[in-house]
């Protein structure tokens, strides 16, 4: 079963996204920010990110860069989710390694195709 | 080999400096001469608008944040003046930075929060949201249902949401589901507001 | 007054708001755990139930309510070699690799702060002399520091219950201790092994002494500070410390609720932090 950590301050957005989430069978962690990210991700790598741009002592950017500055764990890919639509922000998450960048809120059905296609699972 | 002990002393510290000296400091080419400067500045109130200045330039994060820290104990509405200022930085740590410092200056940032909740810039509104969500002011619910009965942006809406799960009392049960009825394709939306209201509880 | 009891959404309110603050999780095997001590905080600040104790806590501007809240959520009692496996860590992994950068034969520096009663830092004494086989090659300075000079003083006599020692490993025991009625005493060398300092930490102008560490033990003090004096202790030890000097903190304590300035090292026996910079 893949593993998937969700990093986002906001309480209800981890709580909707686990939701979507773990329905459709994935096992769920959570982290309210890049540093607690990094420590969990250290600790147990994960099959997937899901991460928020705007948080408290490390933001997404920063998050993701360092995830890929570490061997062991780099490889993973990292779906940057934001409510910034400017192409610069585009830019900037796969500058920084992201392999996918949207726009919240997402609805469950997209979400879970683009979590889907990233872990090399078919659609249904 | 052993364990020894060598006191430690207050002459191997670097010396107390004038205001002056320390805010000259602040823009010194060594990044721990002006950690330290910022630092010693606290006793400064004074200092504000130059740490201000320097956090707008500074490159070295160890240094941002510690006038960060120093601006938010002296307080002061300069000192939120230059927070709100990096609320429009391009730089995505410093925003977050800038924000958590406000969200610790209740009384500073209360009579600016209208103004920021107004703001053209939904972004901009957003943030101003996230500073309500550790502010210790009474006013907090009041402004968030403002925000869910009249904000066009539905993540603007969405992060006020998410407060009033942990903040709403009775007052916002009525907004709530207004604001259900505004997003009704928004699932999101609907699902926060359902939390919240899950949450209110009995009157 | 009506029994006080806590639904299912007063205790996820409280949970997401606990986590969020400290970066602990209560699931709901902990809800016995959880609600006795809610149910204490409420009755002890008068309030009638959890929603108007809860408005109180978030709003409070003092934020006192909050830290007394912590206070009844964690575990306060110290011993000797407790979360023994940081010493583990620093034995193991931590000076070795500061031993093998080092470009000089200064001492390596060792700060413990709180010292309490002096427990964290004569274990870590004991650690390094009977676990760390460099100790033959290096001088080591351990300091331990706290505010409270009658903790100090305490600590300096070096007389403890037999609570405290209930940890000790047997052989270390008979070698550090002697056996009296009035406890266990530590004996001259151990207790000479530590300078115990007074020591504001919020206090610059007490700090700014306070240079070159190689590694900073920190272990359950932060947790108990409010955020930005939580900010301020971590910038603070980020100049205490060396570049490339390291710190610990508490088992249940991280640098993601309180600063982004350090490196985290993924060491086999536990995650530290680490200060960027070449070694001196």
């Amino acid at each position: 079963m893949k593993h998937i950590l969700i990093v986002d301050d906001a309480a209800t957005v981890r709580m909707y996204h686990r939701t979507i989430l773990e329905g459709a069978g994935y096992l769920v962690d959570v982290a309210i920010n890049g540093v607690e990210a990094l420590e969990k991700a250290l600790n147990k790598p994960y099959d997937l990110y899901l991460v928020d741009v705007n948080m408290p002592i490390l933001d997404g950017y920063s998050f993701i860069r360092e995830l890929r500055s570490h061997a062991d764990i780099a490889q993973a890919p990292a779906v940057m989710v934001s409510t910034e639509a400017k192409p610069s922000d585009q830019d900037k998450a796969f500058e920084v390694g992201a392999n996918l960048y949207i726009i919240k809120p997402a609805r469950p059905e997209y979400l879970l195709n683009y979590v889907r296609l990233l872990l090399g699972e078919s659609r249904t | 080999m052993a364990f020894i002990t060598q006191n430690i002393s207050s002459e191997n510290a670097p010396s107390v400096r004038k205001p002056a000296e320390l805010i000259a400091q602040l823009s010194d080419a060594d990044a721990l001469s002006r950690r330290w400067a910022a630092r010693d500045l606290l006793l400064h109130p004074e200092a504000a608008s130059a740490l201000v200045a320097q956090l707008q330039a500074e490159q070295e994060v160890s240094v941002r944040e510690v006038i960060l820290t120093t601006l938010t104990r002296l307080g002061g509405s300069v000192a939120v003046a230059g927070l709100v200022d990096c609320l429009r930085s391009e730089d995505a740590h410093l925003r977050n930075e800038a924000i958590q410092a406000m969200k610790a200056l209740p009384l500073e940032v209360a009579p600016i929060m209208g103004a920021l909740l107004m703001d053209n810039d939904p972004d901009v509104r957003i943030m101003a949201v996230n500073i309500l969500e550790s502010l210790r002011h009474p006013q907090v619910e009041e402004w968030l249902l403002a925000v869910i009965d009249n904000d066009p942006e539905v993540n603007v809406c969405g992060t006020a949401v998410d407060l009033l799960g942990e903040v709403g009392s009775v007052a916002s049960r009525d907004p709530l589901l207004r604001l259900k009825a505004r997003f009704l394709d928004e699932p999101y939306i609907q699902f926060a507001a359902d939390l919240a209201l899950k949450r209110l509880g009995k009157a | 007054m009506a029994k006080i009891s806590i639904s299912e959404d007063d205790f996820q309110k409280f949970q997401e708001y606990f986590y969020r603050k400290t970066g602990i999780q209560f699931d709901t095997s902990k809800r016995y755990f959880v609600d006795k001590r809610l149910v204490e905080r409420i009755e002890a600040t008068g309030n009638e139930n959890f929603r108007s104790y809860f408005a109180m806590l978030r709003f409070q501007a003092s934020g006192a309510e909050l830290q007394l809240l912590v206070n009844s959520m964690t575990i306060n009692e110290t011993y000797f070699f407790r979360e023994e496996y940081q010493f583990h860590c620093l034995v193991n992994s931590i000076l070795p690799e500061i031993v093998a950068r080092k470009k000089d034969r200064e001492p390596i520096r060792i700060w413990v702060i709180p010292s309490s009663s002096g427990e964290e830092a004569y274990s870590i004494a004991m650690c390094l002399l009977e676990r760390w086989p460099d100790i033959q090659r290096w001088d080591v300075e351990i300091i331990s520091s706290d505010i409270d000079t009658k903790i100090l003083k305490q600590a300096q006599a070096g007389l403890y219950s037999a609570r405290s020692v209930k940890n000790v490993p047997r052989n270390f025991l008979n070698k550090y201790f002697s056996n009296s009625a009035r406890g266990y005493q530590l004996n001259d060398d151990m207790r000479s092994a530590v300078e115990f300092t007074r020591i504001n930490l919020m206090d610059p102008t007490e700090t700014r002494a306070y240079r070159n560490f190689d590694v900073v033990f920190c272990r359950n003090l932060l947790i108990y500070f409010d955020d930005l004096s939580r900010k301020q202790a971590a910038e603070t030890f980020y100049d205490v410390l060396c570049p490339g000097g390291f710190i610990c903190l508490g088992h249940s304590e991280s640098m993601s609720r309180i600063s982004s300035l350090y490196k985290i090292r993924k060491f086999p026996e536990a995650i530290v932090y680490q200060k960027p910079g070449d070694w001196k």
